[in-house]
Formats: C-alpha cells, structure tokens, sequence
C-alpha cells in the first residue's frame, strides 16, 4: 500500500478553533494512514491543540494568527526542513474524506503531475460559481475549482510554496496557483466527493463584508499576477527570508 | 491687520518646528527622518517666503499659484503614502515569515527537551 505507511508523506491540517471536529479528522485519517499528521495550530483560543495532540498528532503552534494559508505554509516550511516529499494538506472541519488521500496520492508517486487537487466542483452556490468562472476568466487559469483546501504536493511545490514568494498570500486559492502555474508546475485536478461541513459555515465567506472583501483580493490578484496581463513580465522582487 | 508673511512664517516654522522635535525625541526612525526634514525646510522656507510659489508658477506658466503648491504638496504625500504601503507590506512578510520560524523553532526546542 503505498499511503498506509509512506514515510515520505506528511498531513498538514491547518486548525484555528477547531477542537469540535479536529480528533474526528485525526481518528479518519488513522484509519487509512499511520504516518506523520500535523496539525498547525493557528493561535486557537480553544483547546484545539490539546485535543489534537491527544489524538495522536504533531502539533505546531503559532503565536499570531496567519490565517489559513499562513499555517499551511508553516506546515509546508516544516515538512520541507523535515524532508518530506510529499505533503497533503487537509481542512480540520470535517470537510474532506480520509479514504479520498489514496486518490491525490497516485499521480504524484507516478510523477503525472506536481500538485493534485481534490476537486469537488458540485458544491458551492450559483454564485459562487459565477465568481469562480470569472476568476477563471481573469486569471487565465484553467482549474475547475479553485478553493479546494485539499491538496497534495511533491517536493518542487512544496519548495516553491515554502519560500518567501508565497508568504503574503492569504488564502490557498488562486494566488498559489497562479505561483504554481508560473513556476511551470504541473497541476491535476482530480475529482472527488466531500461532506458537507460539520458546522455548515464557511470560515473565507462569514459575512458580506468578508466575501466582499475576499472578492476585491481575489480580482485583484487575478488581475496583477494573472496571464491576461502578457506584456508585462513577470519578475521576482522578493527577497528571500528565512 | 497683519502681513499674510507673518502668518504663513509662524504657520511654517511651526510645522517644521514640530517635526524637528519629533526627530529629536526619536519618534521618528532616522530612516524617515530625512524625508521630513525636508518636508519642514520646504513649509519653513515657502511660509517665510510665499512669495516663491508665485515666482515658480509664473516660470512654470501656472495660471493659479496655489495650484502648484496644492499638486506638489498632494504629489509629496502620494509619494510618501505607497512608499508607506510598499514598506509595511515587506515588513508583513517578514513578521509572517518571523512567526512561522517561532514555531519551528519552538517545536525543535520541545523535542530538544524530551530527548533529554
């Protein structure tokens, strides 16, 4: 079995406040895999770390809140000093299926892609869609969905999504994959099923402010850094940090 | 009835006088500080001298004086605000890259001791 015991495979679940449903994700992902599960705790005020370490995983703290994809990099950054190469990264609310993981996995030991998304295309609002389709649009991106929290990555894209490029991002959405496509790597997207969420909120979309402004951040992006925007090239300004 | 020289020269002096001891008192990192001690020498000079504007605008063929120094002034802050944005958005980098690296670290520093 290639997930069960790959020692080369890391789970990163990036949890702020999610002592409701983290062991239950933990106790899933068991089931099916008995390797390294860390969970990035994002400056929780609840129990979620001791909850997560009780139940059998590696728990790293943040002092500030980074958000969530400032945890997942954190998560990334730890399994590149650890040398992993491949990392998974998973919502802790319940959302996604542990049996899925087997799925992501195949195509990156086949070396078919660098970065496989579990793509669940039938959930969302008609809204949502018609914002999905305009990022698409704006970006020139070609995935179908595009917030998908659960993902896998080998070596290369764990590298570039570690490294400073990437730290002020906020979500793990389309500003990584543009980086992605950028950087030339290869992403598949692979469908799969989810559940709905154990508490039914979305974390990104709380209020119309916060869609409103996750819109603005969105386009913006889109616009700046997508393909539509061919004339001017694109080049590094950043520094590296460590 | 007092001279509009004398109010725009206390105006001026006063400003740059503000500045200037805001630099002193180290309230200002010496990085900015040259910026706004050229800010106080122009507010210095143009309240004690108004006279310059309307000297500059006649040269530059600008038909209302205090448009000159409203657009400069308005060009100075523009300037002054994206340098502002572009300087916090690299220090937000370095904070998140910063809080991340505690966390490894603290981590490497918890097994360190359970090794013991």
């Amino acid at each position: 079995m290639p997930l069960s015991d790959n020692a080369e495979l890391i789970i990163i679940i990036p949890a702020k406040n999610e002592a409701a449903s983290v062991a239950q994700v933990i106790a899933d992902i068991r089931v099916h895999f008995s390797g390294a599960i860390l969970v990035v705790n994002d400056a929780s005020t609840d129990k979620t770390e001791s909850i997560a370490r009780a139940a059998g995983a590696h728990v790293l703290n943040l002092s500030v809140s980074l958000g969530a994809w400032g945890a997942m990099q954190t998560g990334l950054r730890y399994a590149q000093q650890q040398g992993y190469q491949i990392a998974i990264t998973m919502d802790a609310d319940g959302q996604h299926r542990a049996e899925t993981l087997l799925n992501l996995l195949l195509p990156l030991e086949a070396d078919e892609a660098d970065v496989v998304i579990g793509a669940c295309v039938e959930r969302g609002s008609p809204a949502r869609h018609f914002a999905w389709a305009l990022f698409r649009w704006l970006s020139g991106i070609t995935q179908e969905d595009l917030t998908s929290g659960l993902r896998a990555y080998n070596h290369r894209a764990i590298a570039l999504l570690a490294s400073s490029q990437a730290t002020l991002l906020d979500y793990q959405d389309l500003g990584v994959l543009l980086l992605l496509h950028v950087a030339k790597l290869r992403i598949l997207e692979t469908p799969i099923a989810m559940h709905s969420r154990a508490d039914g909120k979305s974390r990104i979309f709380s209020s119309w402010w916060a869609v409103g402004k996750y819109m603005v951040y969105t386009a913006t992006l889109c616009v700046a850094r997508g393909s539509r925007l061919p004339i001017i090239q694109r080049h590094s300004f950043v520094k590296s940090y460590d | 009835m007092i001279s509009y020289q004398i109010t725009s020269g206390i105006l001026g002096l006063g400003i740059a006088g503000t500045i200037i001891v805001l630099i002193r008192r180290d309230h200002l990192h010496t990085h900015h500080a040259g910026w706004w001690l050229l800010i106080a020498f122009s507010i210095a000079l143009l309240g004690i001298f108004p006279y310059i504007v309307d000297t500059l605008a006649t040269y530059l063929n600008v038909r209302y004086p205090p448009t000159l120094l409203f657009t400069g002034g308005l060009g100075m802050l523009l300037v002054k605000a994206l340098t502002i944005d572009i300087q916090q958005s690299q220090q937000e980098r370095k904070i998140r890259r910063m809080a991340q690296r505690l966390a490894l670290l603290e981590d490497e520093l918890k097994q360190l001791k359970m090794d013991v």
